[in-house]
C-alpha cells in the first residue's frame, strides 16, 4: 500500500572546495509515491531553518552551500524531510561541523635546526599552525605529523607530533642531507597536505683522527736523515702531528728535532741525531679534539737508506789522438753533500746514452770512478747523456743528472773521399771497357775466356759405332775378341808370371839393371798386360787361351803323379807353388780392370793336402790382397813363389823340401819383408827375370843351386865358371817347373834342360805353346812371337789347373 | 798455419804486460814487501765481499724463514759485539785514532772468527736450507779468516810491536742455534745473520776510511 516515505539519511556532507561544502543523503523507501527532499538545517544553537540553497551543484540528493552559507566554527544542524501524498519523514539531525570537514592549510614557516653538543647532533623542526581567516579558529587544535627522509631517498619516516609545533629528530645519519616535511589536521577533520620541504645538512660526525701512515725515510748523503708520513683524515677538526722514535737497545722516547726544514709532514734528523748501524723505531701521532691516534712502527737503519743526490758538473771532451779515431771523454763530480774523499761514503756510477731521436737508453754501469771514454759513437749525430749514482752497499740510485747533449764532429777525411771516388771511376770504366769487349767481339771473347770442352778422340773407335751400340763391331775394332771376358779368360788376367824363390834376393840383386828395364815396361800402360784389353797381345792370348787350358792340366796331373812318387815334394811343390800367390803385375792404370787381382792363388794349384803351406798361403794372400786391389803405384808386382824348380831327384826333392819349407818362410817373410817396404824398386826387381845359369848335367837347377849351397850368399850369384844369363820365364808348368824363354840376345842353353825333360814331356804331348814347342829342342831356332815385346806374357798359357 | 803461429809467437814476446799479474813476495823472503797500499786494497776488497755476502744471506733467510714472524721487532736485542764500542757516525770514525780503529777492526774480526764457525756447521741443519745459503755461510767463514791475517799484516805495518790486542767479544749464542724450538733457533739465526750483516758493513765502512785516510791523505 501507500504510505508515508520512508527516513532518509544524511551519508555525508564534505568540503570539496574551500568555504562550500555539501552533504548527500541516502532516500529511504519512497512509500510508492513520488518522493519530495527538503534539507533544513540550522546553525549551531539558533533558531532559525533554513532550507538548502542548491539542490542541483553536487547532483541529485545533495545539497551544496556556497561561500555564503559557509560558515566556518559554526555547527549545522542538517535534517532531510522526504515528503509525499500521505506524509513526510524526517532523517535524524546531522551535526556538522563545518571545520571538521574543511581541509586546513598546512602549516608553515617550518624551519630546520642543528645542535651538537656532547658529539651529537640534533635536528629541530619548527613551524607554525596554517593561518585562518577566522581568527577565532585558534581554540582548535591542530594535530601535526612531521615526516623526514635523506635526501637520496625514497621513503619517508613520519612521525606523529602531537599538537606542538616544533619537534626533534633523533638518529639522523651524520654528514647528509636530509628533506622535512610537516601536516596538520584539526581534531575532526582531515589532513592538511604537506608543507613544502625543507632541507638541512647533518654535519659530519666529530670523530678522532685517522691513523697517519709513513711513507719513507732518506738519507741524502749518509749524515743526516729525513722521514715522511701521510696523514688520514682529520676527523672533522684540526689534527696535530708528532713523531716520536727510539733508538736500539734505549727505552727513552725522543721527540722529532726539526718538523719543519724538510716540510710538511716531515721530520729531520741532523748530524747529532742521525746514529748508524743502530735501528730506529719511529712512529707519528696525530691528534685532535676528539682523540689521537698512532701509525704503525717503522724501523729504520740509517745505513740502508741512503739516497744521493745526482751528480754534478758533467763534462765532455773531445779528444783527438794522432792515427786514431778521436773519442768522447765524459767526467762528472760526485754531488756535493757525499762525503767521498774521507771514504766515509764509497759511490757507484752509471750513465745511460741515446741518439737524440732514438727511443731507448743505453745503460752502462761504469764502477767507481769518474770519468769515461767512449769510442763507439757515431759521427755526425747528436747523443743525449745522463749520470746518476748510488752507493756501494744498500741504498738506492740517485736522479738522473741534467741531460748533456754530445755531437759528434763529422769526419770527413779527404782522403778517404777521393779513393772513393777514384775507385768508382776506375770500376765504371773497367766496366765500360768490358762491356765495350763483349758487344764487339762477342763470341770470340767467350771462347777465350771459356775454351770449349773438346770431346773424346779414341783411334780406331768409330763413334757412331758406339752410338750403333754394335760392340762386336767395336770390339773387333779393338781389336779384342770375347769382350766382356768371360771366365776361360781369368787365368789371361794375369799378366805375368813373376819367379820369386829363396833366391829373391838374389835375383833382386843380381838384376838391378834388367829389372829397372822391365819396371820402366811395365809403367807403359800400353804394353802387354796379358789381359783381353791388350791390342798387341789380345789375339794370340785369346786364341790359345781357349786352346791351351784344357790340354794342360791332365797332362800335367799326370805328369805330376808319374814324376812324383807321392811324396811330400809334389805337394811341396804344389805347396811352393800356392805359394806364389798372385803373379801378376799390376801397373799403370788396369789395376780396375784385373778383376782376377782377387783370384786366389788356389787358381793354380793342386789341392793341397798339406795344411801349413796352406796356412802360409792364406797369410801370403792376406797381406797380398789388401796391396794389389786398388793399389797401382806401390808393389808393381806381385811376384810369384816358384819353388818350381823342384828336382827329380829325392835327394833334390829332400832339398827342395828343405828349400821349399824354408822358402815357404822366406817367402813369406819376403813377401812380409817386401809388403813393409815402401821401395817398389825391390818389388820391380822381383820380376820375371831369373837368373839363367847354365846348367850341366851333373847340377841342380841353379836358381836352386844357389839357395841350397849358400843361403848366406844372398849375393853371390855366380857360379864360378857360369856366365851370367838372364832369361825371363814364360811360363810354370805344373807348379815345379820354369819355362824359360829364349834369349833372343844371346845363345842359351836352355836352362831348364833337366827339368825340362819333364817338360818337355809335356810339352810334346801337347803344345803348350808355339814358343815353347820350338824353343826347347832348338833353343837357336827359337823365335819369338811376333809380338814386338820381348816376352811374351806367360799368363797366356797359363794352364788353368783347378 | 805457419804465419799464425808465427804471429802468435810475437804477440806473446812483444805485449807481455797486460799478462802477468803483478809479482807476488815469495814467502820468508826479507826484502820484498808488499806496499802497504796493495794490503789495504785486498783488505777492502775483502771486506766489500764479505757484507756483500753477508747483506745476501741474510736476505734470503728473511725472506724464507723470516716473513710474518715479527723478527725485527725482536732483533733490537743487540749483537754479541755490541759491548765494543765503535765509532756510530762519521765524526766519530774521523775523530778515532787509526790505530784504535785497527784495532778495533781485528778485535770484532776476531770475535767473528768462533760464530762464523759455527753459524756454517749449523746452518746445515735447518730443515731444508738452500744452497745458496749453506755455501754463502762457508764462504764468509773462509774469507773472514783471510781478511784478518790481512789485518794482522796491516797491523804490524802500521803499527809494530803492538802487542795485546785485547779487543774481543766472546760470543755464546751456539746453544740458542742448537734449541729444539724452530720459531726460537730460527729467530737465533735471524739475530746473528742480522748482527753480521750490521759488523761487515761497519768493517767495511772503516776500512774505506782507514785506506782514504792513509793512503791517500783523505783524497779519494
Amino acid at each position: 500500500g501507500q504510505q508515508f516515505p520512508g527516513k532518509p539519511k544524511i551519508t555525508r556532507c564534505r568540503s570539496l572546495e574551500k568555504d562550500t561544502f555539501s552533504c548527500w543523503w541516502k532516500p529511504g523507501p519512497d512509500g510508492g509515491l513520488p518522493t519530495n527532499y527538503t534539507l533544513f538545517y540550522s546553525k549551531d544553537s539558533e533558531e532559525t531553518v533554513y532550507e538548502c540553497p542548491d539542490y542541483r551543484t553536487s547532483g541529485p540528493n545533495s545539497c551544496y552551500f556556497d561561500k555564503k552559507h559557509t560558515n566556518h566554527r559554526t555547527t549545522y544542524n542538517i535534517t532531510v524531510m522526504a515528503t509525499n501524498e500521505f506524509g513526510s519523514n524526517s532523517s535524524d539531525p546531522q551535526y556538522v561541523d563545518v571545520t571538521c570537514i574543511v581541509q586546513p592549510d598546512s602549516p608553515v614557516d617550518l624551519s630546520l635546526e642543528t645542535t651538537t653538543s656532547a658529539g651529537v647532533t640534533d635536528l629541530w623542526a619548527k613551524w607554525s599552525p596554517p593561518p585562518l581567516a577566522h581568527n577565532s579558529s585558534n581554540w582548535r587544535l591542530h594535530h601535526y605529523e612531521l615526516r623526514f627522509k635523506p635526501e637520496e631517498e625514497e621513503k619517508w619516516e613520519t612521525v606523529s607530533v602531537g599538537v606542538q609545533t616544533q619537534y626533534k629528530v633523533m638518529n639522523l645519519n651524520a654528514g647528509l642531507k636530509y628533506g622535512v616535511q610537516v601536516r596538520c589536521m584539526l581534531d575532526c577533520g582531515e589532513w592538511s597536505e604537506w608543507s613544502p620541504e625543507r632541507q638541512i645538512q647533518i654535519p659530519s660526525g666529530q670523530l678522532p683522527p685517522e691513523k697517519p701512515t709513513i711513507i719513507k725515510c732518506r738519507s741524502p748523503e749518509k749524515e743526516t736523515f729525513t722521514c715522511w708520513w701521510k696523514p688520514g683524515s682529520d676527523g672533522g677538526h684540526p689534527t696535530n702531528y708528532t713523531l716520536l722514535y727510539s733508538k736500539e737497545g734505549e727505552e727513552q722516547i725522543y721527540e722529532c728535532p726539526d718538523y719543519t726544514t724538510a716540510g710538511p709532514n716531515s721530520c729531520y734528523f741532523d748530524k747529532k741525531h742521525t746514529s748508524f748501524w743502530t735501528i730506529y723505531n719511529i712512529t707519528v701521532k696525530a691528534t685532535n679534539k676528539m682523540g689521537s691516534n698512532s701509525s704503525d712502527p717503522h724501523y729504520v737503519d740509517v745505513t740502508y737508506i741512503v739516497q744521493p743526490d745526482p751528480p754534478v758538473n758533467v763534462t765532455l771532451e773531445l779528444k783527438k789522438p794522432i792515427n786514431r779515431k778521436p773519442y768522447l771523454v765524459l767526467t762528472w763530480f760526485p754531488p756535493p753533500l757525499a762525503d767521498v774523499r774521507s771514504g766515509w761514503l764509497t759511490l757507484e756510477y752509471e750513465l745511460r746514452l741515446k741518439p737524440e731521436e732514438g727511443e731507448e737508453w743505453e745503460t752502462i754501469f761504469v764502477g767507481q770512478q769518474t770519468q769515461y771514454k767512449m769510442f763507439s759513437l757515431n759521427p755526425g749525430k747528436k747523443y743525449i747523456v745522463q749520470i746518476h749514482c748510488k752507493p756501494d752497499h744498500h741504498g738506492s740510485w740517485s736522479e738522473w743528472s741534467s741531460e748533456k747533449y754530445i755531437q759528434i764532429p763529422s769526419d770527413y777525411r779527404v782522403k778517404d773521399m777521393i779513393v772513393w771516388i777514384i775507385v768508382g771511376v776506375l770500376s765504371s770504366l773497367i766496366c765500360l771497357i768490358m762491356s765495350w769487349t763483349m758487344v764487339l767481339k762477342g763470341y770470340r771473347m767467350i771462347a777465350f775466356i771459356l775454351p770449349p770442352v773438346p770431346g773424346p778422340k779414341i783411334k780406331g773407335i768409330d763413334t757412331h759405332l758406339l752410338e750403333t751400340g754394335k760392340s762386336e763391331e767395336l770390339l773387333s775394332a779393338l781389336g779384342c775378341h770375347g769382350f766382356p771376358p768371360t771366365s776361360d779368360c781369368e787365368e789371361l788376367l794375369i799378366e805375368y808370371l813373376e819367379v820369386e824363390d829363396s833366391e829373391d834376393q838374389q835375383l833382386r840383386q843380381s838384376h838391378p839393371s834388367k829389372n829397372t828395364r822391365l819396371a820402366s815396361k811395365e809403367t807403359d800402360s800400353d804394353s802387354g798386360r796379358g789381359s783381353c784389353d791388350s791390342p798387341s797381345l789380345l789375339p794370340e792370348k785369346c786364341r790359345e787361351s781357349r786352346t791351351l787350358p784344357s790340354k794342360l792340366p791332365s797332362q800335367d796331373v799326370r805328369e805330376v803323379h808319374e814324376n812324383n812318387a807321392g811324396s811330400g815334394w809334389e805337394t811341396q811343390c804344389v805347396a811352393s807353388s800356392e805359394d806364389r800367390a798372385l803373379p801378376f803385375n799390376i801397373a799403370g792404370t788396369k789395376s780396375s780392370t784385373w778383376p782376377a787381382a782377387n783370384v786366389h792363388p788356389s787358381t793354380f794349384a793342386y789341392h793341397s793336402t798339406v795344411d801349413a803351406p796352406k796356412v802360409t798361403l792364406s797369410t801370403t794372400n792376406v797381406n797380398v790382397a789388401p796391396v794389389l786391389v786398388g793399389n797401382e803405384e806401390k808393389h808393381q808386382s806381385r811376384y810369384s813363389t816358384s819353388e818350381t824348380l823342384c828336382e827329380e831327384n829325392l835327394e833334390k826333392q829332400q832339398a827342395v823340401e828343405k828349400m821349399h819349407s824354408k822358402n815357404d818362410q822366406s817367402t813369406i817373410q819376403v813377401n812380409q819383408n817386401r809388403l813393409s817396404e815402401k821401395s817398389s824398386f825391390l818389388n820391380a826387381k822381383l820380376m820375371d827375370y831369373v837368373e839363367v845359369h847354365k846348367i850341366r848335367q851333373d847340377e841342380d837347377a841353379a836358381v836352386l843351386l844357389k839357395h841350397k849351397e849358400n843361403s848366406g850368399k844372398i849375393e853371390k850369384y855366380t857360379i864360378p865358371g857360369t856366365s851370367k844369363e838372364y832369361t825371363k820365364v814364360s811360363t810354370v808348368v805344373d807348379h815345379n817347373i820354369l819355362v824359360l824363354m829364349p834369349d833372343s840376345r844371346g845363345q842359351h842353353t836352355p836352362v831348364s834342360q833337366e827339368p825340362a825333360k819333364e817338360m818337355s814331356q809335356n810339352l810334346q804331348q801337347g803344345q803348350v805353346e808355339k814358343n815353347l814347342s820350338y824353343c826347347l829342342p832348338a833353343p837357336g831356332e827359337c823365335q819369338r812371337e811376333a809380338g814386338g815385346s820381348e816376352y811374351m806374357d806367360p799368363s797366356s798359357f797359363m794352364p788353368s789347373f783347378k | 798455419g805457419l804465419l799464425l803461429m808465427a804471429l802468435l809467437v810475437s804477440h806473446m814476446f812483444l805485449a807481455k804486460e797486460g799478462v802477468t799479474s803483478l809479482p807476488i813476495c815469495p814467502n820468508g823472503s826479507v826484502n820484498c814487501q808488499v806496499s802497504l797500499g796493495e794490503l789495504f786494497d785486498r783488505a777492502v776488497k775483502l771486506s766489500h765481499y764479505i757484507h756483500f755476502l753477508s747483506s745476501e744471506i741474510f736476505n734470503e733467510f728473511d725472506e724464507r724463514y723470516a716473513q710474518g714472524r715479527g723478527f725485527i721487532t725482536k732483533a733490537v736485542n743487540g749483537c754479541h759485539t755490541s759491548s765494543l764500542t765503535t765509532p756510530e757516525d762519521k765524526e766519530q770514525a774521523q775523530q778515532i785514532h787509526h790505530e784504535d780503529l785497527l784495532n778495533l777492526v781485528v778485535g770484532v774480526l776476531r770475535s767473528w772468527n768462533d760464530p762464523l764457525v759455527h753459524l756454517a756447521s749449523e746452518v746445515q741443519r735447518i730443515k731444508e736450507a738452500p744452497d745458496t745459503i749453506l755455501w754463502k755461510a762457508v764462504e764468509i767463514e773462509e774469507q773472514n779468516k783471510r781478511l784478518l791475517e790481512g789485518m794482522e799484516k796491516i797491523v804490524g805495518r802500521v803499527h809494530p810491536g803492538d802487542i795485546g790486542n785485547d779487543i774481543y767479544s766472546p760470543w755464546t749464542g751456539l746453544p740458542s742455534l742448537q734449541l729444539a724450538d724452530e720459531d726460537s733457533r730460527l729467530f737465533a739465526f735471524y739475530n746473528l745473520l742480522h748482527c753480521l750483516r750490521r759488523d761487515s758493513h761497519k768493517i767495511d765502512n772503516y776500512l774505506k776510511l782507514l785506506k782514504c785516510r792513509l793512503i791517500h791523505d783523505s783524497n779519494c
